[in-house]
């Protein structure tokens, strides 16, 4: 039986061994420190741009040098943020500290993973100095739930070339001129106006003959008014031919598109601003605030917080971070990037923002934007406008069919 | 009849040392194969809510009736019986072709053995990522088709297209594969058959459609049933190709991307998700069940 027994020995080593892995796992957390506990915060985003990246970790840097017990450990979800990271929090995994679009924060509000902040805020932290909208995006249940770390908004960019070409010497004001001027500058190869046909650029026109995209937190597609107001998108592109989705051209987004030259006019945000002095520093352009659609000032208006994962065990260390990085100093750091817009009104008065010619149509536009955030259901209704939207905008049906269709089956999925 | 059979002791004690051997085995499949497929059938008939308070409400058949009247699931189906209706069938047919011409005794048969292997070795990742580039607009297909005097498409955002597109990526992707099955199969082909094909006269194509074909049966289904399996959970491809959205116009979804999205993109609708895989095995077992049975008829040994 010599060789049983070598066998034996063999399992018995092995199941040690494993035990001993597991053992030696289990033990490494709870590391004792002197006197001053070191406190390692855990805080989880997104990716960005290598220019952002810097900005982030200087802000990170300024934190730990005032907190030297602090230790910060950033970790970034690459892709499908809301995916991993409710993944994550299912399974208790996920930071202390964590970016939330306002857009996806109703959901988790309600599902109650979130440690709600009111009860850290001091006098000092200064809430009225924030923008309203952008607090009221994080606000339920007479709760506040994130800290709104900065904001971004929409903006008209157009080609000066392009317009010398065409000879028009300043931007248009009204939608009807931009339409009119899009008909101009459409040659070989260029279209006057680029459309990004999604629902979180679209939001306000789509509103702006007085229907509401949602109603009782369902989706609310089919109202005539909503049509009228999307139809001369559709119309631009399928009927007029001055207008294309950055996808008609072969671009991976919205400035590639403006960039290279393929549009004329775009609507984007300000984190174009970086990206064309970075990838087209050649390009001659300007800025200009969103024509006015029947008569009224609009734009969208995006938003993302910080915000404390409610399981966290380190809480305090957590709200000292969040603190930080939404406070004068912290958000002055973050925000002189050009990236994205300060939260706070006195960082953006500090930076003179509003002077500035790039900046002034996106600072403007924060007082009139929609603030892309609605109830716990917009994910839902948003991909089914998406869908249905694409479809009319690519002239393969009716705009007011697809629109009944979207709402259909995005009240469909919407159970309770 | 009950009949007991009595073990000494030194049988009871082989068979123990048997189990024990085993038992890593027998413990992993529980835990990683057995265990996954009972706890999914078991969320299939609840509902769960993983997030914050986790809680399983039994709901009986709900999930399966809601899956009657989900738009989003019928289209799905739909989606994925048209690709794995067109995928098999051309897979099949175009590897069994490639094999017959690497078979023939050409020159420089090793040589396009290679290249035509080649497509295998890619990673899908790499492959959707390689093809997205190819389909722009301005990209290298359409210059081709263009450059020809060939209508050009608009590949990935073209609802009328998209699922084409994907079509022609797995295709070209998987038909190797299946090419080397068939190739190793070709060797067992007894010369001696050709031989006598010869001297009745028979040309090439009759050989290779009263030889060759019938001759490999065996392996075809064997094809058959992996190709019915691979297309219907085609979920990678279709992700990659929509962004995870399944579009554009619903387009490219596909079953298993519906399941995905909504088990981890959706709040609490795991259950929902776990009816719609456990629909997905069913059909998939079913058209197993009845490749084989059609197979079963057709034997020739």
């Amino acid at each position: 039986m010599k060789r049983s027994s070598w066998m034996r020995t063999l399992g018995i080593t092995s199941m040690v061994a494993v035990a001993g892995v597991l053992a030696a796992c289990g033990g490494g957390d709870d590391a004792s420190g002197d006197e001053e506990e070191e406190v390692t915060v855990r805080l989880t985003g997104w990716q960005s741009s290598p220019t952002e990246q810097r900005y982030f970790e200087q802000t990170i840097e300024a934190f730990e040098e005032q907190h030297p017990h602090i230790n910060v450990q950033v970790d970034t979800i690459a892709d499908q943020y809301m995916d991993v990271l409710r993944t994550r929090l299912i399974g208790g995994e996920a930071a202390d500290v964590f970016f939330l679009d306002a857009f996806e924060a109703p959901g988790l509000i309600q599902s109650g993973v979130l440690e709600p902040l009111d009860g850290y805020i001091t006098d000092e932290f200064d809430l009225d100095d924030f923008q309203d909208p952008m607090i009221e995006a994080f606000q339920r249940e007479d709760q506040l739930w994130g800290i709104p770390k900065d904001t971004s908004t929409l903006a008209l960019f157009y080609n000066k070339e392009h317009f010398e070409e065409a000879g028009f010497d300043a931007p248009p004001e009204t939608w009807d001129e931009l339409e009119e001027m899009a008909e101009e500058l459409t040659v070989d190869n260029r279209y006057g106006f680029g459309v990004v046909t999604d629902l979180a650029r679209l939001q306000f026109i789509a509103e702006s003959t007085g229907a509401e995209i949602t109603e009782d937190n369902r989706a609310n597609f089919s109202d005539q008014r909503i049509v009228d107001a999307l139809q001369p998108i559709v119309d631009m592109r399928n009927e007029k031919e001055i207008a294309a989705s950055p996808s008609d051209v072969g671009a991976e987004w919205g400035g590639d598109m403006f960039g290279t030259g393929r549009a004329s006019m775009i609507i984007e945000g300000n984190w174009m601003l970086p990206f064309m002095d970075e990838t087209f520093e050649n390009v001659d352009y300007g800025v200009t605030e969103i024509p006015t659609v029947n008569g009224e000032q609009g734009s969208m208006a995006y938003t993302v917080s910080y915000s404390m994962n409610a399981a966290s065990e380190v809480k305090d260390e957590a709200w000292e971070l969040i603190e930080f990085l939404t406070g004068p100093e912290g958000m002055e750091i973050w925000t002189s990037s050009g990236q994205a817009l300060p939260t706070r009104d006195s960082v953006a008065e500090t930076l003179n923002y509003d002077e500035d010619d790039q900046f002034a149509p996106f600072i403007s536009a924060a007082d009139y934007a929609t603030v892309w955030a609605d109830d716990t259901n917009l994910p839902i209704i948003n991909s089914n406008f998406e869908n249905q939207f694409s479809s009319a905008f690519l002239g393969n049906r009716e705009l007011q069919e697809a629109l009944e269709e979207a709402e259909r089956v995005a009240n469909e999925e919407i159970r309770d | 009849m009950a009949r007991k059979r009595k073990y000494t002791k030194s049988q009871l004690r082989e068979a123990g040392q048997g189990y024990l051997f085993m038992s890593p085995t027998i413990f992993t499949l529980l835990l990683f194969l057995i265990g996954p497929i009972i706890f999914a059938i078991f969320l299939s008939f609840t509902r769960v809510q993983l997030l914050g308070d986790t809680s399983f409400t039994f709901v009986g058949m709900e999930n399966f009736s809601r899956i009657l009247d989900d738009t989003r699931a019928g289209i799905a189906l739909r989606n994925t019986a048209f690709y794995v209706g067109v995928v098999v069938p051309v897979q099949t047919i175009l590897a069994l072709v490639l094999a017959a011409t690497l078979n023939a005794g050409l020159k420089a048969e090793k040589f396009f053995r290679i290249v035509y292997f080649l497509p295998t070795l890619t990673s899908s990742a790499v492959l959707v990522m390689i093809f997205m580039w190819m389909y722009r607009p301005d990209g290298f297909i359409n210059s081709i088709l263009g450059g020809v005097g060939l209508p050009t498409y608009n590949w990935i955002n073209d609802p009328n297209i998209a699922l084409i597109s994907i079509m022609i990526m797995n295709i070209w992707a998987t038909a190797p594969f299946f090419m080397v099955i068939y190739l190793a199969a070709l060797q067992d082909i007894p010369d001696s058959l050709y031989e006598a094909a010869d001297l009745d006269g028979a040309n090439a194509i009759q050989k290779f459609l009263h030889v060759t074909v019938p001759l490999l049966r065996p392996v075809t289904g064997f094809v058959v049933i992996m190709g019915i399996i691979g297309t219907f959970q085609l979920f990678d491809q279709s992700y990659m190709f929509s962004g995870g959205s399944g579009g554009p116009d619903n387009s490219t979804l596909t079953v298993v991307l519906l399941v995905y999205q909504y088990a981890f993109a959706a709040y609490d609708q795991m259950g929902y998700a776990a009816a719609l895989a456990v629909l997905l095995a069913l059909v998939i077992l079913t058209a197993t069940l009845i490749q084989r049975k059609l197979q079963k008829d057709e034997e020739v040994y």
